[in-house]
């Protein structure tokens, strides 16, 4: 079991982080972060960015424990599938959530 | 004992009952997955003929073959078939016939589930079929936006039917996740680790997954509209607090996903055929497991893509199409290596291999057209025309049918025994492949040219006459090739001439028992050294015919096999099967009367049939396990073995880790409904909150602490042989009083009819309060069984379980409790 969490554990990570800024993104719109700024950084566009460098760092914290002999796994097969996985996620996190981070803004609707 | 002996003692034991008998009764699931595969069959051809159908109508402008409203039938029911009622159950047929023997073990998990899963399916699907043939289908479209299914717009019984019926067979769908995932994890040859598994396994796995938690938010839809309809409580209507696009967000929650779950166990096929075909090994066997996971992930972050026109933000649009682009890189690179298989072995050009070629051809361009309605401003312009249905199809299509029918012809030798001798299944995927592009290139091109999907009419004016014509055309042309392969497998099956063991040569221990496989796989278990355990030792099939390997020594009537540890696939626990019976299609029955008097609005019967299902429960339950300690038994080649009875993490108890997985998404997609409304619904807030009360959260959050805790307690003196009676009972008064509070939440709840808000609390505490009744009936069960003497030091696999479930108790009842007194607090 621990093999397949480890296995798992890079994308359920970009799972949580990409609820997690949607629902920043929700919470600060309804709070009217985006009026609130220091020289031209929203506080919106501060808070969403912060979370984005927050989640690529523990991607690649994810992949350091990975590679670290106290959390790899045992058999060569799960050590190399984990790790590509762990790349999976970082790339993921990077891309899909890169625009949420620099361009959204909040919207009319709702 | 000889060889012929063996064989004949092991029939005995696991065979099914003879005749019609048989049917209803078997557990064994080589039966069952030939049942599921011929029910889903005879589905796709109850869905080809709705296609047919469908085309005849739009074959010429004007057409008066059907009116508007069995035009809206037919397609609603041709979706929601091909869908839920052939897609789905073939890949679970599929799965439960091949992944015990490929896994090189006699059964799946749980024999009588699957049967249980299996009526369910056949149940909820014939009351789909009385609907259409009754006239009163489902018309709303296979994705059954309300408000068009809401109460004021679709009033009739049409739409309950699907709700109920498909709410029905998901039952069956959630259990074979369950039984697939465990029997993925546990029951496997000894030896055969994570990584020397065959790579159907894999693909299987994933699925099986992806539907443990790609089903639930589509349950939960189906619940939540299906009250709506029934009580008027208002979850969809926006002038009662509720938003027709929560209904969006759910089904395509699950919907998204649900199309890479179509996709990955074809996907399986292909990789466990290619390298046969190709005379080598699989190239790049990690990075296909590694895609496939990812595959299944990123899938679950796409669901908006179908909503790009719905008016959400530009977050939501810019999120949804940077992932919808990045999924092809995984599935890019799964099409590399199989493309790698190909260049590095000496490929034959089978039938099953033309199939896959016809698959690779179609799935690019399905693919192509999937990046093109990927990028926003393309989709404003496609969306909803004939140019989605067809993208749709060359996906469905090359990306499951093609690779099923690869399947079907590879396996067939297998299922049979028999050799073809004629070649009509060539001449059937020629036919096959033509129509198909006929049919689906034109529509690529009407939708182009404004054709909307869905539409019973066009004018002569629009142009588009000839292009359906010959897009109709085509169809057919597609029916008669599958009308063929039918007629082949049928010829195949019944009077082929008999073959030999392995036609293909493959490496996969499916090959290696007899064609047909007897009830019991193998005669004795191998101990897995390399992926391909056929290729590397050839004498395999007559050693374990000879009862070299484990268990090769029927003991009376005991139906055994054995599980490994996950990861390294040492031998750790045997497992004793219950034998035939007929307890599932009656639970299944019983089962559907609940579904029938929510349909039929005969609320006296719904309370019955609940108790029936819970009293048949407890029977299912009670018949298992055993009142003395029975020890480590010898399970041939030197391995000693505890029952699996006698352990903490129990075959049941991983059934429940795998079923809680479903069950928290389940919750989890209540809340996230609830914090949607909030945040998006108009008309919120309501008028009131609910009145918090400090006394009740904290009382409540208590009771479901303690009772966690309380079983702790149990089980540890239960370990030290100690009586765990104290700790059961109170668990089981901290049950009873979480029960009371949610009972008296439920009762100061405002009016569920008047705002979604009142709505959303009900369901969360209806929820709640049946966790908390059917953790209090476990703890009766777990207390009677102590008094039976069922409970051992050693035999405590069941309040390991019953320890699960209260700790999931433990957690919605906070969660749920936080929900209902926050608002209320904070206003
Ligand atoms: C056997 C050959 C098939 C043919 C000739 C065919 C034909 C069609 C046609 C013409 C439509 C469009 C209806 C409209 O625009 O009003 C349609 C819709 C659809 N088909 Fe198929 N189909 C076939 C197989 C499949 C398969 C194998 C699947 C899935 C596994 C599938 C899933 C769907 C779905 C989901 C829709 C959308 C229904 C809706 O809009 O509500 N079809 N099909
Ligand atoms: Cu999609």
């Amino acid at each position: 079991m621990k093999d397949i969490l480890r296995l798992l554990l890079p994308l359920l990570a970009w799972l949580a982080s990409f609820s997690a800024i949607y629902g920043l993104h929700g919470i600060g719109c309804g709070l009217c972060w985006p009026e609130i700024s220091y020289q031209d950084v929203s506080l919106v566009r501060f808070a969403l960015l912060s979370a984005w460098f927050a989640a690529i760092f523990m991607q690649v914290a994810l992949l350091f424990a990975l590679h670290m002999d106290r959390f790899k796994a045992v058999s060569v097969f799960m050590q190399w599938t984990s790790i590509a996985t762990g790349w999976v996620g970082l790339v993921a996190v990077f891309w899909t959530l890169y625009p949420v981070a620099v361009i959204a803004a909040c919207g009319t609707y709702g | 004992m000889t060889a012929l002996r063996r064989h004949r003692k092991l029939t005995a034991i696991w065979a099914s009952e003879p005749g019609w008998k048989g049917w209803t009764s078997s557990v064994n699931h080589s039966d069952l997955g030939r049942m599921f595969l011929v029910t889903a069959f005879f589905f796709f051809l109850v869905g080809g003929i709705l296609a047919m159908l469908i085309r005849a109508q739009l074959a010429t402008p004007h057409s008066a073959f059907v009116d508007a409203g069995a035009f809206a039938q037919f397609f609603t029911m041709h979706g929601t078939i091909m869908m839920f009622l052939f897609a789905i159950p073939t890949f679970e047929g599929l799965a439960i016939y091949l992944l015990p023997k490929m896994l090189g073990t006699r059964d799946l998990a749980f024999p009588r589930l699957t049967a249980y899963g299996y009526w369910c399916y056949a149940f909820g699907g014939s009351m789909l079929l009385i609907a259409l043939v009754l006239g009163i289908a489902p018309d709303g479209g296979w994705f059954m936006y309300p408000p068009l299914t809401g109460p004021l717009h679709s009033p009739g019984i049409n739409t309950d039917f699907w709700l109920i019926g498909i709410t029905f067979v998901e039952i069956s769908a959630i259990c074979a996740a369950v039984e697939l995932t465990v029997s993925i994890l546990k029951y496997r040859a000894p030896g055969m680790s994570l990584d020397k598994m065959p790579i159907f396994a894999w693909y299987a796995l994933v699925t099986a997954l992806m539907i443990l938690t790609g089903f639930p938010p589509l349950i939960l839809g189906s619940v939540l509209l299906e009250v709506e309809r029934a009580f008027g409580w208002p979850f969809f209507q926006a002038d009662l607090g509720g938003d027709s696009l929560l209904w969006q967000h759910l089904f395509w929650l699950f919907g998204h996903p649900e199309v890479y779950i179509i996709f990955l166990p074809a996907a399986g096929v292909i990789s466990t055929i290619i390298p046969v075909m190709a005379r080598t090994t699989l190239l790049g066997y990690g990075w296909i497991v590694a895609s496939a996971v990812a595959l299944a992930f990123l899938s679950f972050g796409l669901w908006v893509h179908h909503m790009f026109t719905t008016g959400i933000p530009l977050m939501g649009l810019a999120f949804f199409s940077a992932a919808s682009t990045l999924v092809a890189v995984p599935t890019g690179v799964q099409v590399f290596a199989w493309i790698g298989t190909l260049w590095k072995g000496r490929p034959e050009l089978h039938l099953p291999m033309l199939h896959i070629l016809g698959f690779f051809f179609t799935f690019v361009i399905g693919g192509l057209t999937g990046v093109m309605v990927a990028v926003v401003p393309f989709d404003w312009q496609a969306h909803d025309t004939a140019f989605i249905t067809a993208h749709l199809h060359y996906v469905l299509f090359g990306g499951f049918v093609f690779p099923i029918l690869a399947g079907i012809y590879y396996w067939l030798p297998l299922f049979t025994g028999r050799k073809r001798f004629f070649r009509l299944g060539e001449m059937a995927f020629g036919l096959i492949f033509v129509g198909f592009h006929g049919t689906f290139l034109a529509m690529h091109w009407v939708g182009l040219m404004g054709q909307r999907r869905r539409i019973e009419t066009h004018d002569a004016e629009t142009g588009w006459g000839v292009i359906n014509l010959i897009s109709s055309i085509s169809s057919f042309v597609m029916a008669i090739g599958l009308a063929m392969v039918l007629v082949d497998v049928l010829i195949h099956a019944f009077v082929a001439v008999p073959g030999g063991r392995n036609p293909w040569k493959a490496g996969t221990l499916e090959w290696a028992s007899m064609s047909p496989p007897p009830a019991y796989n193998f005669a004795s278990l191998p101990h897995v050294v390399s992926r391909d355990p056929f290729h590397a030792d050839p004498g395999l099939p007559n050693r374990l015919a000879k009862g070299e390997g484990y268990l090769g020594d029927p003991k009376a009537s005991r139906r055994e096999t054995l599980t490994v540890d996950i990861a390294t696939g040492r031998p750790d626990f045997m497992v004793i099967y219950p034998g035939n019976t007929r307890l599932p299609i009656v639970m299944a029955a019983v089962t559907g009367l609940f579904f029938v008097s929510i349909l039929l609005k005969l609320f006296w019967l719904t309370p019955l049939a609940l108790a029936g299902v819970a009293a048949l429960a407890l029977v299912w339950v009670w018949r298992l396990g055993a009142q003395v300690d029975a020890g480590p038994q010898d399970a041939g080649r030197g391995a000693n073995l505890p029952l699996a009875g006698e352990t903490t993490k129990s075959p049941g108890w991983w059934g429940s880790i795998f079923l809680l997985a479903a069950n928290g998404t389940f919750f989890g997609s209540l809340l996230f409904g609830y914090a949607f409304l909030w945040t998006v619904a108009p008309g919120w807030p309501p008028a009131e909150w609910l009145t918090p009360s400090l006394a009740e959260l904290g009382i409540g959050i208590a009771a479901a602490l303690s009772a966690a805790l309380a079983i702790r307690f149990a089980i540890r003196s239960n370990c030290r042989s100690a009586r765990p009676m104290t700790g059961l009972v109170a668990a089981f008064g901290a049950t009873v009083i979480a029960i009371l509070t949610f009972a008296m939440l439920l009762s100061r709840v405002p009016p569920p009819d008047g705002h979604a808000y009142a709505a959303t609390l009900c369901v969360l505490c209806a929820y709640a309060l049946a966790h908390a009744l059917l953790v209090s009936l476990m703890l009766s069960f777990a207390i009677a069984r102590i008094l039976r003497g069922y409970t051992s030091a050693a035999r405590a696999a069941e309040l390991h379980i019953v320890s699960l479930w209260t700790d999931y108790l433990a957690a919605i009842t906070i969660l749920s409790l936080l929900a209902a007194h926050l608002p209320g607090m904070l206003a």
